[in-house]
C-alpha cells in the first residue's frame, strides 16, 4: 500500500521543552504548595525629571525585578500567602505575608491578618510587570510629592519651594536631612493589618484596619494611629465594574512631635482618600477609569498658617486593545492636580500639577513571556526639569 | 476473516519532539464532538478495512493546572470545576493516501464552564470548526499562540459562543487570557485515524486498510507511546500502550 510522503508536523512539546523554565505555577505536596513567580527587566534612559522614580534609588523604568509567591493551603479554613521580592537593591524583601482565614468554607467571606492586599484604589491589584497594560505605572500610584512623614515645612513658602522635588524634598521642622517624599498611594509597599473580605452577588466589598496611611504603608506602627480602609466593587454585568474606595489613616511619624511647637500634635497628621473606578471591556478592549482625591492635614504649625487641608486628585484613563493574537496597542492619559497655597509673596498650587501621556504595544512570543515597549510624555509646570520624553521598554516572564 | 492480537507495548518513554504524520484527506469525528460528524473513515474505505483498539495505560496522570498563587487579591476566588485529565489520544503515525481526499468540515465544541474547559482534549480534522460557547457568568478570553492556529476571540459573555476554523493540522494550545489556570488541548489531524480514550482509557480505530502502522499515543501535550502494527484486511487488532 502507497503511504503518501505528505507529512505535517503535529507539534507537539518537547522533552527539552519540558525541562525549561516552568510555564505554570510548581506545586508540591498533593497541591498544598502553589508557587508562582514573575521576572520584569524594565529598560529606559535616565529619567532627569524623577518622574518615574518610585523613591531615590530607584527609576520604575530601571530595574530588574524578580517575586515568588507561594499560597500554602494548609487546611481547609486557612491558606498562607506571601510573596518576596528582588529588585536593583539586592534585597529580599517580603512585599505581602499573610494567613487568609474562610470561617465558612462555602461562603466567599475571607479573613486576612498580616501584610495584607491592597484595599484602596483599583490600579494597585494590576500589578507592575503582566498585569500592566503599559511599562510606566500611573503618577498616582508612583510619583513622589514633595510630603513627608518625618519632616514639616514651617512657613508655605517653604512648602512652594519644594514643588516638583518630590524625589528629594526637605523641610526644616523634623528630619531636615533630603529624602524622598510620599506619593498619593503607595504601591510599591502593602500595609499591615487585618483585612475582611465578601462577595455577595455582584457586590464585592473589603474593609481593612491597618497600621500605615494610603502614602506611607508600614509593617510596624509609628504614630500610634490605625488607618481605616474601605472598598465596595458593583459588577451589574460582567463586561463592566464599578469601584469605590475611602481611606483614612496617620501619616506623620511619633518623632516629629519634639519639633513641633506646644499646641501643634502629630495625630492631626491625617491622610484620607476617596476614590470611584470604572472598568469596561467588550471583545479585544478593555478600558478603565480612576479618579481620585488624598486630603494630607497638618498639625496646626503656627507659621505655616494652613487653614485646609493639602489636597491632590489625580485622574487616570487607559485603555488596550489587542490588534492580533498576542500583539496590543494600549495608551493611558493622567493628571495630577494640587490645591493651592498662599504665602506673603505668591499664590500657587503646594505641588507642581504633572500630566502625562504614555503609549505603547505589547507582544506576547508565547503565553507567559511578554515584551512592551512605551513613549511616554510628561509635563510639570514646576521644578527643575519641566517636561521629559521617555521611550521604554519591558521583558516579563510569569509562571 | 478476524484476527484479534493482545498486545502489550514496551514501555518507551518519550518521543522525539517533532512527530510527524502523513496527512490524510478523509474527515471523521472524535467521539467527543457534539455536533453531527461527517463522513468517517469506515465510511470510505474498502469493506474489508480493519480496525485497532484498546487502551491506554496512563501510569502518571497530569495534575490540573493551579491557580496562579496572587497576594493582591482581598479574598479567595470562586470555586472551579478541574479538567477530566483522564483522556489521551491515540492516533497512526502515517495514513493511505486515500485518506488525504473528500474532506468535508465539521463542527465541535469546547465549553467554558465553571473556569474549566469541557473537553480538556479534542481531537478533529482540518477544516473543523470549533465553537466556545462561554457558560459561565464572568468573561471568558479565549486564545492560542500556537503555531498550527492563532486567534484570539475576545472577551464574550455568558450565553454567546464564538468559533474558529482548524485550518492547519497540528497541535493547538487553548487558554483563557483571563483566567490563566484554563487550558485545553486540540488536536488537528489531516486524516481521519484517531481517537480520545473514554475515561478509563480504551480507544478504537476504525476503516484502517491493511498494512503495517505506526500508533502513536499523545497525552499531556507530548506524543509518549508508539507501537508498530499490522492491521489485517477486514481484522481487528487489540493492544494496550503504556504511557509512563
Amino acid at each position: 500500500m502507497r503511504v503518501l510522503a505528505l507529512v505535517v508536523a503535529l507539534g507537539v512539546a518537547s522533552p527539552l521543552a519540558a525541562q525549561g523554565p516552568p510555564t505554570e505555577p510548581v506545586t508540591f505536596g498533593e497541591g498544598r504548595l502553589v508557587i508562582g513567580g514573575e521576572a520584569t527587566a524594565t529598560i529606559g534612559p535616565d529619567d532627569p525629571g524623577f518622574f518615574n522614580y518610585s523613591d531615590y534609588a530607584f527609576n520604575a523604568l530601571r530595574n530588574l525585578r524578580v517575586h515568588v509567591t507561594t499560597e500554602v493551603r494548609a487546611a481547609r479554613h486557612l491558606q498562607f500567602l506571601s510573596e518576596f521580592r528582588l529588585d536593583r537593591s539586592g534585597n529580599v524583601e517580603p512585599f505581602a505575608l499573610y494567613a487568609r482565614i474562610r470561617p465558612f468554607p462555602d461562603r466567599r467571606f475571607d479573613i486576612q491578618v498580616g501584610r495584607i492586599p491592597p484595599t484602596f484604589g483599583a490600579f494597585a491589584r494590576q500589578g507592575y510587570g503582566s498585569g500592566n497594560m503599559l511599562v510606566g505605572t500611573p503618577l498616582a500610584y508612583q510619583y513622589l510629592l514633595s510630603i513627608r512623614p518625618d519632616a514639616l515645612p514651617a512657613r508655605v513658602d517653604d512648602l512652594l519651594r519644594m514643588r516638583g522635588r518630590g524625589w528629594l524634598s526637605n523641610f526644616p521642622l523634623g528630619n531636615t536631612a533630603p529624602a524622598p517624599g510620599l506619593p498619593m498611594v503607595q504601591s510599591y509597599r502593602l500595609d499591615t493589618g487585618l483585612q475582611v473580605h465578601g462577595v455577595a452577588g455582584m457586590v464585592e466589598w473589603t474593609g481593612a484596619v491597618t497600621s500605615g496611611s494610603l502614602s506611607n504603608p508600614r509593617v510596624t506602627d509609628d504614630n500610634g494611629s490605625r488607618q481605616l480602609a474601605g472598598r465596595v466593587v458593583v459588577r451589574p454585568h460582567a463586561s463592566v465594574a464599578f469601584g469605590f474606595s475611602g481611606a483614612r489613616g496617620g501619616f506623620l511619624r511619633r518623632e516629629l512631635q519634639a519639633s513641633l511647637a506646644a499646641g501643634a500634635d502629630v495625630a492631626d497628621g491625617v491622610q484620607t482618600g476617596v476614590a470611584v473606578d470604572v472598568e469596561y471591556s467588550v471583545g479585544r478592549f478593555l478600558a478603565r477609569g480612576e479618579v481620585m482625591r488624598s486630603a494630607w492635614s497638618l498639625p496646626a504649625v503656627p507659621t505655616l498658617r494652613l487653614s485646609d487641608p493639602l489636597t491632590a486628585t489625580a485622574a487616570i484613563v487607559e485603555g488596550r486593545y489587542r490588534l492580533w493574537p498576542g500583539v496590543h496597542v494600549a495608551g493611558r492619559v493622567e493628571r495630577l492636580d494640587f490645591s493651592t497655597v498662599s504665602s506673603p509673596t505668591r499664590t500657587a498650587e503646594w505641588e507642581a500639577p504633572v500630566d502625562r501621556v504614555e503609549l505603547g504595544t505589547g507582544w506576547s512570543v508565547v503565553r507567559n513571556v511578554q515584551v512592551k515597549v512605551s513613549w511616554q510624555r510628561n509635563l510639570r509646570s514646576g521644578g527643575r526639569v519641566r517636561h521629559d520624553t521617555i521611550v521604554a521598554g519591558q521583558l516579563v516572564y510569569w509562571f | 476473516m478476524r484476527m484479534l492480537a493482545m498486545l502489550r507495548a514496551p514501555v518507551r518513554g518519550r518521543l522525539p519532539a517533532l512527530h510527524v504524520i502523513a496527512a490524510a484527506a478523509l474527515v471523521s469525528q472524535a467521539a467527543i464532538v457534539a455536533a453531527p460528524p461527517g463522513p468517517t473513515a469506515a465510511d470510505a474505505q474498502p469493506a474489508a478495512a480493519g480496525a485497532v483498539q484498546g487502551r491506554l495505560d496512563i501510569r502518571r496522570q497530569a495534575r490540573a493546572v493551579p491557580r496562579r498563587p496572587t497576594v493582591s487579591d482581598p479574598g479567595a476566588p470562586a470555586p472551579r470545576d478541574l479538567p477530566d485529565l483522564r483522556r489521551g489520544v491515540v492516533y497512526l503515525e502515517s495514513a493511505p493516501s486515500r485518506a488525504f481526499e473528500d474532506r468535508a468540515p465539521g463542527r465541535a465544541a469546547i465549553d467554558q464552564r465553571n473556569e474549566t474547559f469541557v473537553p480538556h482534549v479534542l481531537a478533529v480534522t482540518v477544516g473543523t470548526v470549533v465553537d466556545f460557547p462561554n457558560s459561565d457568568t464572568t468573561y471568558h478570553n479565549v486564545f492560542s499562540l500556537s503555531r498550527a492556529k492563532r486567534f484570539d476571540l475576545g472577551r464574550y459573555a455568558s450565553g454567546k459562543s464564538k468559533s474558529v476554523r482548524m485550518d492547519r493540522a497540528g497541535v493547538v494550545r487553548v487558554f483563557c487570557d483571563i483566567h490563566s489556570h484554563m487550558s485545553a488541548f486540540i488536536l488537528v489531524f489531516n486524516h481521519p485515524f484517531f481517537d480520545v480514550t473514554d475515561a478509563d482509557g480504551r480507544f478504537r480505530i476504525d476503516g484502517i486498510p491493511a498494512g503495517t502502522y505506526t500508533v502513536m499515543a499523545w497525552y499531556d501535550g507530548e506524543t509518549r507511546a508508539s507501537r508498530a502494527v499490522t492491521v489485517p484486511a477486514g481484522g481487528e487488532v487489540e493492544f494496550e500502550l503504556t504511557v509512563p
